[in-house]
């Protein structure tokens, strides 16, 4: 999953970034309202990560300017001002969910996850799909209860794929949900991770779309 | 006696008093003179009627022509001397030798006396003077009765009518007193007497001033505790860093941050309290001729070290004496803010110059960098609490320029932030009034560590 995270303090972003991509996201960080709004432009983000009190365009602004462009992306806001006006105008404004800094990394962890089921439609703490079962918060796989070890990158392919059933995802777009701006890219490696997921799940439940990318078919 | 009422009462009480006093005695004298007059004829005519009686010798007892209240008392001797009648039981006035009136005193007894010679036989009528001051003294004191009622009366009246009076700042005190410390809406001002007004307007000036202190304070806190909320995120985000880290150094790298968000937090307590202190509302301290070159150097100074990290070039541009009547040890706070923004906001291998001068009579103070400066439209905003600047990594809280601001409005000094004479660049000129007398630096300069 790839995060946008918009932190005009160094520290904090910083210290962002990194939990969060402990945590298995692949996060992007921009200081500013404007970055900000440059990097939606791509429309590769999963979930934004945004602090209302930014240097130039106002944090708020950056959000009811998405909102007005018909962005269904989730927002979380993170912002030190904690007063029950900021939050109301922040949630009506648009924001899915507000989080007062100081916060926890786990905390904050755990609500992007909740809100990226949620934009997918799901409830439940863990993906099911037929005799395979994922849970994005512990990262543990398992499928007929049979416990599957995977790396970091093969099982956040494997969670794109799982997020949208029946939509093939290119390669490119695996390659934006696996690599934050900074990380170097290597040609064939999301063709390296499907491969070792087929051959740990089995190879029926990853489908190749040739020429065109992979899915996890609806319906296994 | 510290009440209105009271002293209202009392002098216009004994004031009435006094004028009663006045009048009683007055009235006493009149009326003794009159009683006076009344009774000496009364005498002469008495003795005259003696004359007129045509007595024939002897005297007999003469007929009761004398109104007993008068208390006259009538001798009549003959020509050798022998007492021939006496009006009282016995003799009391002494024999007299002239005629006319006269004042005679015997034992005990103040008389008024008329003599009259008829033929062989001399008259003497007399009467005594307290008979005259007693009918004086009843007389007035008849007056002065009235009098005492009417004091009375009016003592009750005019303590009615001031209760009546002082009911409104009654009421204001307790509309006060029963106030609660947060409620400073402003006292009703309406139906109160011209008295009373001004004292009400007054406090609710008053009351409006606080008011706007107490709103200053309350925002300051609010802004004081957001902006802490920064760092401390900064520093637990590094704590569960520190945690979670699997290797040595990812665990070092986050304790390297940890120390300095905590850094930053200190240093944001430090800024938070310098505004406090120098803030507009703090009861002013005296100011003393303070030597501006030699605060210039001492900033520089204190912040060489800190440049050398980031490889800037710091240094004082000119260095005439200029003393200014100013806080020393705000001035240092001010310098020390504004010589700390820059190194923050300059880059790399960037260049400082403070610099003192007069200019037109007025003592300028400027810190200037070669750093990106900052856009015409961030400069209004720049002198806020917890502004910063758009684009810019550095670690800043954005209250030096909100604390050097409040310095400068102490020392009447204007601030103004300029793009330096280079391409890029800031220069912050602080401007401050002419000095009025020529000031003489200050006998003992202070060192840093003094405070």
């Amino acid at each position: 999953m790839r995060l946008l995270l918009v932190e005009d303090d160094p520290m904090i972003g910083k210290g962002v970034q990194q939990g969060l991509q402990q945590d298995g996201f692949s996060v992007d960080w921009v200081m500013d309202g404007r970055a900000a709004e440059r990097a939606l432009g791509n429309k590769v983000y999963d979930l934004m990560l945004l602090d209302l009190g930014l240097p130039g365009i106002d944090g708020g602004k950056v959000l009811s300017n998405l909102r007005a462009g018909g962005s269904l992306i989730p927002v979380l806001i993170l912002t030190a001002r904690d007063a029950v006006a900021d939050r109301v105008k922040a949630l009506d404004g648009g924001a899915d969910d507000f989080l007062t800094k100081p916060f926890d990394l786990d905390e904050l962890s755990a609500r992007v996850r909740a809100l990226l089921r949620r934009r997918a439609g799901r409830a439940a703490p863990s993906i099911k799909h037929g005799s395979l079962e994922v849970n994005p918060a512990t990262r543990e796989v398992s499928i007929k209860g049979r416990e599957l070890i995977l790396s970091a990158r093969e099982f956040a392919v494997l969670a794109a794929l799982l997020d949208r059933p029946g939509v093939v995802l290119s390669r490119s777009q695996l390659e934006e949900k696996l690599y934050g701006w900074d990380a170097e890219v290597e040609s064939n490696a999301v063709e390296v991770y499907i491969h070792s997921l087929r051959k740990k799940l089995g190879k029926e439940f990853i489908k190749n779309i040739r020429g065109v990318g992979y899915m996890v078919p609806k319906k296994p | 006696m510290n009440s209105i009422r009271s002293q209202v009462l009392v002098s216009l009480l004994s004031m009435l008093l006094l004028i009663g006093l006045v009048a009683t005695a007055g009235i006493y004298l009149t009326v003794e003179a009159e009683f006076n007059e009344l009774f000496d004829y009364e005498l002469r005519q008495v003795a005259l009627s003696f004359r007129d009686d045509s007595l024939g010798s002897p005297i007999g007892p003469p007929v009761q022509i004398v109104d007993a209240e008068d208390d006259l008392v009538i001798q009549i001797w003959d020509h050798a001397g022998a007492l021939v009648y006496v009006s009282d039981a016995l003799p009391v006035l002494p024999p007299r030798a002239g005629t006319g009136f006269s004042s005679v005193s015997t034992p005990g007894t103040e008389w008024r006396v008329f003599n009259v010679r008829l033929r062989e036989h001399t008259i003497e009528v007399g009467q005594p003077m307290a008979v005259r001051h007693a009918l004086a003294a009843g007389a007035s004191v008849r007056t002065l009765l009235p009098m005492l009622f009417l004091i009375a009366g009016l003592g009750i009246v005019i303590w009615i009518f001031i209760n009546k009076g002082l009911r409104p700042l009654k009421e204001v005190a307790r509309a006060v007193e029963q106030r609660s410390a947060w409620a400073l809406q402003p006292l009703a001002d309406a139906d109160l007497p011209d008295e009373v007004r001004p004292l009400v307007l007054a406090l609710n000036q008053l009351l409006a001033r606080l008011g706007n202190a107490l709103q200053m304070h309350r925002t300051f806190i609010a802004d004081a505790a957001h902006g802490l909320r920064t760092p401390l995120a900064a520093i637990q985000l590094q704590i569960q860093l520190a945690r979670r880290a699997s290797s040595e150094r990812e665990r070092a790298a986050a304790f390297e941050q940890l120390d300095e968000g905590v850094k930053r937090a200190a240093h944001l307590v430090q800024q938070l309290l310098d505004l406090a202190r120098h803030g507009q509302e703090v009861a002013e301290r005296p100011l003393a001729p303070v030597e501006l070159s030699q605060l210039a150097r001492q900033a520089v100074a204190d912040h060489a070290s800190i440049a050398h990290t980031k490889d800037i070039d710091i240094g004082i541009d000119g260095d005439p004496q200029v003393c200014v009547q100013g806080d020393f040890e705000a001035l240092r706070v001010m310098l020390g803010n504004l010589v700390d923004n820059a190194i923050r906001y300059t880059q790399r291998g960037g260049r400082i110059d403070v610099g003192v001068r007069m200019e037109d009579d007025q003592p300028v103070l400027t810190v200037q960098d070669n750093g990106p400066g900052i856009s015409a439209e961030f400069r209004e905003r720049a002198f806020d609490r917890f502004s910063r600047k758009e684009g810019s990594d550095a670690t800043g809280n954005g209250l030096g320029l909100a604390i050097v601001k409040n310095i400068a409005l102490r020392h009447r000094a204007s601030i103004a932030l300029e793009s330096s004479a280079g391409a890029s660049g800031l220069r912050v000129m602080v401007r401050f009034p002419a000095q009025t007398q020529p000031l003489e630096p200050p006998q003992e300069l202070m060192r840093a560590g003094d405070f």
